[in-house]
């Protein structure tokens, strides 16, 4: 099968990439270029473009016209992290919770989306104990997003999915790796395969 | 006097460490990784490579960083970035990190701290020093440990400083700081990275 998935590898020893990669069902789905090698690849080709945490966003938004091109196309772009760079026209700085703490970082659902379905609120929440992995903050969410999952109290916009006007799908999780949880026990180990399988699907999903 | 400088290697938590507010300007000048040229670096004698800059971009950078050791400068180089493949005599060896220890009430990664009298030391307590780390690195022979695990001989090292290996001074660490300072995760991070900003300015004077 031709991989209908690119991510740009940076080369971290430890977290997403790599497990994601090395994961027989999942890797021959995925396809992956040096980061800086972006300019040099033909995105009409994949259905998602998989944007992580450890990314040079002064990069992205150096190419943010080719990235824009991309969801004029119909192309999804998944991002997961803080925003410190907007690389799509929308798309604002992340903002952290300030002085949080645990009970700010639970994690709550506010609507059914097919990435998050089955996954438990805690196991998202807490890696073996430890809360904040999931996200400590958010990227605002451009006018028209649907906000999927927020954290404490305060609800605040850690994912939520866009369709720009100009086109294309964005998924923005303001925290770790989505498809870093692959390895961990629990639920969330579902994330990765159902992102895939909702970017497969298309806008039709 | 020579100048210093730090790389930015363009992530999040980079522009947070670098460009934010507590640390604007406390390491010198910014230098945007990918487009490092030996014109930035012509009179830099310490330059700070911030944890998780693109190993990919060091490669390619590879001559000007070896470049401000044969001057006889310091280089600085922090976790994940794959100095084994770019820095003289480096040689790391991966750990799967134990970040939970802490709420599991799992006794504390066994870090000692070595040649106190370092200047580092003046600036960083060993606390500062704990959260976790990214592998392991085997000091070359006659560098100095600075700070490693456990005291068996030899120790593997989180920090050493090699002044055998080039005309210059090159000291590696498997902590990332800046990481974590910059993704608002880490308490003891901005306490290591408080300790090595007042560190740097003191060496760069000195």
């Amino acid at each position: 099968m031709r991989p209908s998935c690119l991510v740009l590898e940076c080369e971290q020893t430890e977290g997403g990439h790599t497990i994601l990669l090395r994961s027989p069902a999942l890797g021959r789905r995925v396809d992956a270029i040096p980061m800086h090698e972006l300019g040099r690849a033909d995105l009409s080709r994949y259905r998602g473009l998989l944007l992580g945490l450890h990314c040079d966003q002064r990069h992205l938004a150096a190419r943010r016209e080719q990235l824009e091109a991309y969801l004029a196309g119909g192309g999804t772009i998944v991002f997961c992290g803080h925003l410190a760079y907007p690389f799509v026209t929308g798309m604002e700085r992340y903002r952290v919770i300030p002085n949080y703490r645990v009970d700010d970082l639970r994690v709550r659902k506010e609507r059914p989306h097919a990435v998050w379905e089955g996954v438990a609120e805690d196991d998202m929440t807490f890696r073996r104990g430890v809360a904040g992995f999931y996200g400590r903050g958010h990227n605002p969410p451009p006018a028209g997003a649907e906000v999927i999952n927020t954290l404490g109290p305060a609800r605040v916009p850690v994912d939520w999915e866009w369709r720009p006007r100009a086109g294309g799908r964005v998924l923005v999780h303001a925290g770790a790796d989505l498809w870093m949880y692959l390895e961990t026990e629990g639920t969330a180990a579902r994330l990765a395969p159902q992102l895939l399988d909702w970017i497969d699907a298309g806008s039709a999903a | 006097m020579s100048r210093r400088a730090i790389l930015d290697g363009g992530t999040y938590y980079h522009a947070e460490a670098l460009h934010g507010r507590r640390y604007r300007g406390c390491f010198g000048e910014i230098l945007y990784a990918p487009e490092l040229t030996a014109e930035h670096l012509s009179d830099v004698g310490l330059l700070i490579v911030p944890d998780r800059t693109a190993p990919a971009i060091l490669r390619a950078k590879r001559p000007l960083l070896l470049d401000v050791l044969h001057r006889g400068g310091t280089l600085v180089v922090f976790a994940e970035t794959g100095a084994a493949a770019w820095a003289p005599n480096v040689s790391w060896h991966f750990s799967p990190v134990n970040f939970w220890w802490w709420r599991h009430d799992e006794p504390p990664p066994p870090v000692a701290l070595r040649a106190a009298g370092h200047s580092l030391f003046r600036h960083l307590s060993l606390a500062d020093c704990v959260w976790h780390h990214h592998g392991s690195l085997a000091a070359p022979s006659g560098a100095t440990p600075l700070v490693t695990l456990g005291e068996t001989e030899p120790a593997p090292c989180l920090i050493y400083e090699d002044r055998v290996s080039s005309a210059g001074r090159l000291i590696v660490s498997t902590l990332d700081p800046f990481y974590h300072h910059g993704s608002h995760f880490m308490p003891a991070a901005t306490r290591f990275l408080d300790g090595f900003a007042r560190w740097a300015e003191e060496d760069w004077k000195s």
